[in-house]
């Protein structure tokens, strides 16, 4: 059992490990991309609907979970052994040990070191020599990097549910999992921001006594209800009445139409007859944004079977009357077409971006100018045993390491001959 | 002229065979005899796989190319891992499989392929005699080069070593080379396309993902900046980085291999000695990936600007009748609309302007296609060796296949063939091209 588990462990904290199961995937996509144009599209649906590719995707943070784990325990490993001295020195924590016939006196050693820039600590029949700041911590948050991206995509892969709501002003929010206060108001305005160029403003009022209004931007996207709030097209919500003369009773409707910016165009079927009325938004001749000022005029266009009959503009609570076709559009209110995301794993590919910018600020600096050199002599029966370890700069740093080393010989043959 | 267009098929060949001579020196013989019989039945295989399938033999020898660069990719990566991993025996592990089954099973493999690439560069037909007068000449060619090779061979400097990583890089890299003449065989155009099309895919579900906001939110010199991860320059940097990085992964894993460990040595003199040798002995492991290096960067440039040259002619300017119909007669003059040649028009009406071409296809179907296709910008297609090439994102599309919609193939239109004339409406064509056109332009570099 305890061969099993320690084989387990080895093999999910392997540095092979990611490297194979992203090759893994990469091999999928290039199958798939011999069928279809669409792969990553099809790999994400196969991975999201099977639970045994969502597994082998789940090697992937637990991999990198268990790597930060040894990575620590190696840090505080060979920390331990600099501090206090280890009983017995672990060669495979360093690049190099050596072990010779030598002399335990480290007598010259500590001011030859330091000359050489190390620090050093001798303790009994142990002498610790360092320099530079160790990269450990850097690969630490690396590793949590990976681990959080890898299982933001796990999480959002397996979990993550879309619904689509339009948002319309004067009417309850249409939060998915809650009820929603009225939407006071929808503010369309530029920003001046350096990445957004305008700002979209949902003012929800509070659905409870003492809940105040709240306000809902476009990014970072807010949570409602357990779900973010991911504004996607903006339109118009329109009340219209249309009658003709061979249509006496006349057509009613209220709907949704994505029709921002203007002059994108959407069709309305007249139910029960051959017309269709095209609208769009006028762009006003100011260059205003209609959607900005709320000052909405619509181009329509009448068609009958093929034939276009009628072409002209409505204002927001105006009609147009011609040859027995009237249309009227009482009401116009912004519409903002929202997602509404229950996916907690872009928290974590959040976080991730974060995390991969912290590990780039540390690792940078510190492997350019102070990389972590490690050198341990621990002294018993006759011989020393040297152990080496250099983040950077390696060849300086077994210059060094092999001074010392020969310094150690020379005394122990100095001994002998005297 | 065509055993000069042999040229680069057989100047990879030979290269081939040297670098497999000194990446076996222990088995040579062994080695020479795999590669000519390797060559032998690359050459004859796809000679005769051409002669009962004409279609295969371009599929056969893609495959084996897209496999060969695949494993190439692995066997770096794994180079990599193998160098940086901490106590990892580099060299050890890097060295080549020293089996005669092994040595014979690569170099009978890469000689078999480049055997079928230059196969593939023979004339298709001419007479009776040519189809099999042909291959055997360039069997018989091909050995003789192969007899150089040895020559070449022996001649170089021993130190000149390479390793398993490095043999393979150089062998996949003269294989790519060679095959980047020939339009069929190129690996690095479908490449770039995948890139692009795998690039915008990515993009566009990343920046769904993590919620970013949508064109009519963002700055526009900030969505300029995300537009060019769509255009066709991401489809072409992204293939040079999937092209180059495994011969780059190789040379940085022969840079980081471990040198010997000395600290057991205490003179100085000879620790200094033996450190420098091995450094010597790793820089001249460098030189043959590096080489190759140069050669994957030429058949990049080969596959970039082709010496085949497209047919393509110009436009000609047609006008509807009365009735809204393009008529164009199949034959009159030095015209035949059935030529199987590429013929382009243009029609033009109101300020909008669409382009088509007409096409006997192999099968011997008329077929009228837009001279754009649904998912790239419209830059059209050129005619060569039974493909037509979209010039936007170098797809080939083959002959027999044009006519029928989807992909990267021409937009078919609706026609009448009647009174040995082609009928097109005019109006339906306009519609199709505006819709087209809009639909790929709107995105930015269309894929």
């Amino acid at each position: 059992m305890k061969r099993t588990l320690a084989a387990l462990w080895a093999a999910l904290s392997s540095r092979a490990l990611a490297p194979l199961v992203i090759g893994f995937f990469f091999a999928l996509y290039i199958g798939i991309a011999f069928f279809t144009d669409e792969t990553l599209t099809v790999l994400i649906t196969l991975t999201s609907r099977n639970r045994l590719l969502a597994a082998v995707l789940g090697l992937l943070p637990l991999n990198f979970a268990c790597r930060m784990v040894v990575e620590a325990a190696g840090y505080l490993k060979r920390r331990r052994a600099l501090s206090r001295g280890a009983v017995a020195l672990e060669p495979a924590l360093y690049d190099e040990t050596v072990e010779l016939a030598a002399s335990p006196d480290f007598a010259e050693l500590p001011e030859r070191l330091n000359a050489a820039g190390y620090r050093t600590k001798e303790s009994g029949e142990l002498l610790a020599a360092w320099r530079g700041v160790s990269l450990a911590p850097a690969r630490l948050v690396f590793l949590a990097t990976a681990c959080c991206l890898f299982a933001g995509i796990l999480v959002s892969l397996v979990g993550r549910s879309v619904t689509r709501q339009p948002v319309i002003e004067g009417e309850p929010f249409p939060s998915p999992t809650t009820t929603g206060g009225l939407v006071q108001r929808i503010i369309f305005k530029q920003s001046f921001g350096s990445i957004l160029a305008k700002d979209l403003i949902m003012e929800v009022a509070g659905t409870g006594p003492g809940e105040g209004t709240r306000e809902l931007g476009v990014y970072p996207p807010n949570l409602v209800g357990g779900a973010f709030v991911y504004p996607r097209y903006l339109g118009v919500a329109l009340d219209c009445k249309f009658t003709a003369p061979d249509l006496p009773g006349g057509f009613e409707r209220s709907d949704i139409f994505a029709i921002y910016p203007p002059g994108k165009e959407a069709q309305m079927a007249v139910k029960g007859s051959p017309y269709k009325i095209t609208l769009s938004l006028e762009k006003p001749q100011d260059g205003s944004d209609p959607y900005m000022t709320g000052q909405m005029v619509l181009h329509f266009k009448l068609v009958k079977g093929s034939d276009l009959l009628l072409e002209g503009n409505v204002p927001k609570g105006g009609e147009f009357v011609r040859d027995g076709f009237r249309l009227a559009i009482p009401e116009a209110r912004r519409m903002v077409l929202t997602d509404f995301v229950v996916d907690y794993g872009v928290l974590l590919i959040w976080g991730a971006g974060l995390l991969l910018l912290v590990a780039v600020l540390i690792w940078l600096p510190v492997r350019l100018f102070f990389p972590r050199r490690e050198m341990l002599f621990q002294a018993g029966g006759g011989t020393v045993r040297a152990c080496s370890h250099a983040e950077g700069r390696a060849r300086e740093h077994a210059g060094v390491f092999h001074e010392v080393l020969d310094v150690l010989a020379g005394k122990q043959s100095d001994s002998s001959v005297s | 002229m065509s055993a000069l267009k042999l040229l680069p098929q057989l100047l990879a060949w030979t290269a081939l065979a040297v670098v497999l001579l000194r990446g076996c020196t222990e088995r040579r013989r062994l080695t020479a005899f795999a590669c000519a019989a390797g060559f032998v039945t690359g050459v004859l295989g796809i000679a005769f796989l051409a002669r009962s399938l004409p279609a295969t033999p371009y599929g056969v020898v893609r495959s084996l190319l897209g496999g060969s660069f695949l494993v190439l990719w692995v066997v770096s990566v794994a180079a990599l891992y193998r160098s940086t991993g901490r106590g990892g025996s580099a060299v050890a592990s890097a060295r080549l499989p020293a089996r005669s089954l092994a040595i014979g099973s690569l170099s009978f493999f890469f000689a078999l392929t480049a055997g079928g690439i230059c196969a593939c560069r023979l004339p298709a037909a001419g007479g009776d005699l040519l189809p099999l007068l042909a291959p055997l000449a360039l069997v018989l060619a091909g050995l003789a080069l192969l007899v150089g090779a040895l020559a070449v061979e022996r001649r170089l400097p021993a130190s000149l070593t390479v390793n398993f990583p490095g043999l393979l890089a150089a062998l996949v890299a003269l294989l790519l080379f060679s095959s980047a003449s020939l339009l069929r065989l190129d690996l690095f155009s479908p490449l770039s396309m995948k890139v692009m099309k795998g690039t915008h895919d990515f993009v566009h579900q990343f920046m769904e993902s993590i919620l970013i906001p949508d064109h009519i939110f963002v700055r526009p010199a900030i969505w300029g900046y995300i537009g060019f991860l769509f255009g066709k320059e991401v489809g072409f940097w992204g293939g040079m980085v999937i092209w180059f990085t495994p011969v780059l992964l190789v040379l940085l894993a022969i840079r980081f291999e471990l040198l010997p460990k000395v600290s057991h040595i205490r003179q100085g003199a000879l620790r200094r000695k033996l450190l420098a040798a091995a450094m010597r002995e790793r820089n001249l492991r460098m030189v043959i990936p590096a080489l190759s290096l140069v050669v994957f960067a030429a058949a990049a440039y080969q596959s970039c600007y082709p010496s085949v040259e497209y047919w393509d002619p110009k436009p000609v300017l047609v006008s509807a009748d009365a009735a809204g119909e393009i008529l164009l007669a199949k034959k009159g003059g030095d015209l035949n609309l059935e030529d199987g040649k590429l013929h382009k028009y243009l029609y033009r009406q109101g300020g909008h302007e669409a382009r088509f071409f007409v096409l006997l296809t192999p099968t011997g179907k008329l077929t009228v296609d837009l001279d754009a296709c649904a998912i790239c910008k419209p830059d059209g297609y050129g005619q060569a060796e039974g493909t037509v090439i979209c010039y936007y994102c170098k797809t080939l599309i083959p002959l027999d296949t044009v006519g029928k919609p989807g992909g990267c193939n021409p937009v078919p239109i609706a026609f009448t063939d009647k009174n040995d004339a082609v009928h097109i409406n005019a109006v339906t064509l306009m519609n199709e091209w505006t819709r087209t056109v809009q639909s790929t332009t709107k995105k930015e570099g269309g894929k």
